[in-house]
């Protein structure tokens, strides 16, 4: 998921890094303190995703949890997300500096829009229901994620449609995995910590 | 039929699309040896572009990579060259081997290397005989070293445990700071009031 530097073309990296400093911006403004603690552990929890790599089959993927994160953090998702790019950059060498706005964006727009998507039907009475928007927003912020990465390099030149498909295709398996975990996480937060999700807050209204 | 083709191609192109470009060129004498492939071990995949340039952007050549992500070229002049491959969702490497790498006895942009080969030409037999056994060193210390240097370039690219960790405290590092930031903040408000 990280575009490396090198592939894209300077008004690509420009806008992103607009975008990515708006979002980052409106992020920061939006997140409350109380929520700090939190914002912390889950951009923890992206920048070790990336490390770890679950074989399946011929090949070896790793999870993303953008579509996690987009539940429990909304527009913080952006800051988050930054700050383990950054690391991801300086400890791994994943993506680089010149792309650090474009591959914010990609992976946090996506998350926001789980969250204005699926955060209401986490927030369902049935864990069955919740289980399922917890799936499809996990794989739907993957499969975003996907479309943002090769519609930044159809910008660049990339034809887009190959690469679109090629890389949706390739990420089918992240997909269903991305949705597993997040369905599990949800029921699980749910019944653990559910002002981790700030669904005790829903309910309440409800 | 073909259209399947290609997504099967693409599938097996799926580790490509989640790590980082690796790849090494060393000279040998002459000849150019290089390789790319992503970090996770996978090498790149069979008929990868290689467009190969001179530091000003010229191309020299394009060659292809073969099904272990291995190419080679031979160098007919002693100058820096640019390897570019693009290998698909992004991941673009760029490599270069610089002129001192390349074996003396190429011509060259270099004056140094004129002047010695100048020097050489005005030599007899035996001249010509070192000249040959320095391209047999050449290549004998090359293969020696090769196994070592892509040792290195694995080990240049492994995050370890250090790395993780460092990678945490960083994060938890900040959320300190932004604690802080808000303690004294709220200090302040209580000492206004």
């Amino acid at each position: 998921m990280h575009i490396v530097d090198g592939a894209l073309s300077e008004p690509v990296l420009a806008g992103g890094a607009l975008l990515a400093i708006a979002g980052v911006a409106y992020g920061l403004k939006k997140m409350d303190y109380e929520h700090l603690p939190q914002v912390g552990v889950l951009s923890a929890a992206f920048f070790i995703a990336s490390y770890i790599h679950l074989p399946i089959g011929f090949s070896s993927v790793h999870l993303i949890l953008n579509g996690l994160i987009g539940l429990a953090l909304g527009w913080a998702a952006f800051p988050a997300l930054l700050v383990a790019l950054i690391l991801q950059a300086v400890f791994f060498g994943f993506g680089g500096f010149l792309v650090l706005g474009v591959n914010t964006v990609n992976i946090a727009l996506p998350a926001v829009m789980v969250y204005f998507l699926c955060r209401h039907g986490i927030a369902a009475s049935s864990p069955k229901v919740a289980a399922i928007w917890g799936a499809i927003g996990g794989a739907g912020a993957v499969a975003v994620t996907t479309v943002m990465v090769a519609g930044s390099l159809a910008l660049s030149g990339e034809a887009f449609w190959l690469a679109a498909k090629a890389t949706l295709i390739a990420h089918i398996p992240v997909m269903l995995v991305e949705g597993f975990v997040t369905a599990a996480a949800v029921l699980l937060i749910r019944k653990v910590k559910p002002e981790f999700l700030h669904l005790a807050e829903d309910w309440d209204n409800a | 039929m073909r259209k399947l083709f290609v997504l099967l191609a693409m599938l097996f192109a799926l580790p490509a699309s989640a790590h980082n470009v690796v790849g090494g060129v060393y000279a040998i004498g002459s000849t150019i040896e290089g390789e790319a492939g992503f970090s996770n071990g996978d090498m790149a995949s069979a008929g990868t572009k290689v467009i190969v340039t001179d530091a000003a952007g010229n191309v020299l050549l394009e060659t292809e990579t073969d099904d272990e992500g291995f190419f080679t070229m031979e160098a007919t002049t002693r100058i820096d060259h640019i390897f570019r491959m693009e290998m698909g969702s992004g991941h673009v490497l760029e490599m270069t081997l610089p002129a001192e790498e390349l074996s003396e006895s190429l011509a060259g942009g270099d004056t140094a290397v004129a002047a010695s080969a100048a020097k050489a030409s005005t030599g007899s037999a035996v001249q010509y005989d070192e000249a040959a056994m320095q391209g047999m060193i050449e290549k004998a210390v090359a293969k020696q070293v090769k196994p070592l240097r892509k040792e290195l370039r694995a080990f240049q690219e492994k995050a370890g445990l250090q790395d993780v960790l460092g990678g945490i405290g960083y994060i938890f590092g900040l959320c300190g700071i932004g604690m802080w930031w808000r303690q004294r903040k709220q200090a302040q408000a209580a000492q206004a009031v």
